[in-house]
């Protein structure tokens, strides 16, 4: 019964994304703590989880929402800047992880939001 | 132990690893004219060798994708291109024709080396600010 107050579709999802911008901060730090390793591939999240959380979310699916793994995968699309075969460029794997940053502070907002809007219809008062 | 900042151990092993680098710059630096070693020669110029290392994940909160994968400096290996000659009659280390044989160290080699591995270790810092920074976000949920 106290488990429907935590349903909603975005508050699931936004859990998702977080436990999504998480790994991806990991991944963001292999690939830094990679950055002069010769033949490393650079690594991110999944592009197929994009995919499934739109589609799970535009069908109103708690339970799809709930079943999503965030997952690793290697970057095909980086190419080697050099001959060393490393595919890590420092300023990008930089800016990605800044705007993860951001990414995460939004999603945290956004779930203290719905946390606090549950408590004041909860206990009748703005806090 | 709970993980509580994402992604640490791989960063710490990384600024382990370029702190070893810079002390080994630093060893070639400090030899670069360094006409006798222990073994008689002139000093070889040492190179450190990265290399991955997979992470071991908890069971649970790891699944199929791939693993995030760590760095470690796997060997030092001397560089093998061969030493400089200079001419310097009356060296102690000089030959018949007064040709010393100097250490393979460039220092203009070395000081690219030692920023490349400054920036790189400065870029890791950030990442444990950045972590650190989400850590405490997370953990201050609902606090307002």
């Amino acid at each position: 019964m106290i488990e429907a107050l935590f349903a909603q579709t975005n508050y699931v999802a936004s859990k998702k994304l977080l436990d999504a911008t998480v790994l991806r901060h990991e991944a963001i730090a292999a690939n830094i703590a990679n950055a002069e390793t010769p033949n490393y591939k650079r690594v991110d999240l999944a592009p197929t989880f994009a995919a499934e959380l739109s589609r799970a979310i535009a069908d109103k699916s708690v339970s799809q929402v709930a079943n999503l793994r965030p997952q690793l995968a290697v970057d095909g699309s980086a190419t080697a800047a050099n001959r060393d075969g490393n595919t890590v460029q420092l300023e990008s794997e930089l800016l990605r992880m800044q705007q993860n940053t951001m990414a995460h502070a939004l999603e945290v907002q956004f779930i203290s939001g719905s946390l606090s809007k549950l408590r004041s219809a909860i206990t009748g008062r703005l806090t | 132990m709970i993980d509580f900042i994402p992604g640490i151990s791989g960063t710490a092993a990384a600024l382990n690893a370029e702190r070893i680098r810079m002390e080994v710059v630093s060893q070639n630096i400090a030899n670069a004219s360094t006409t006798r070693g222990p073994n008689g020669l002139p000093y070889q110029r040492q190179q450190v060798v990265f290399e991955t290392v997979l992470q071991q994940r908890l069971s649970g909160s790891g699944s199929a994708g791939v693993s995030p994968q760590s760095v470690k400096v796997a060997r030092v290996l001397p560089d093998t291109r061969p030493a400089r000659t200079t001419f310097i009659p009356g060296h102690p280390d000089a030959d018949a024709n007064g040709m010393v044989k100097m250490p393979n160290v460039n220092i203009h080699e070395e000081m690219a080396d030692l920023i490349t591995s400054s920036r790189t270790y400065e870029a890791n810092l950030a990442v444990i600010k950045n972590a650190r920074q989400m850590a405490l976000q997370t953990l201050a949920i609902s606090k307002h």
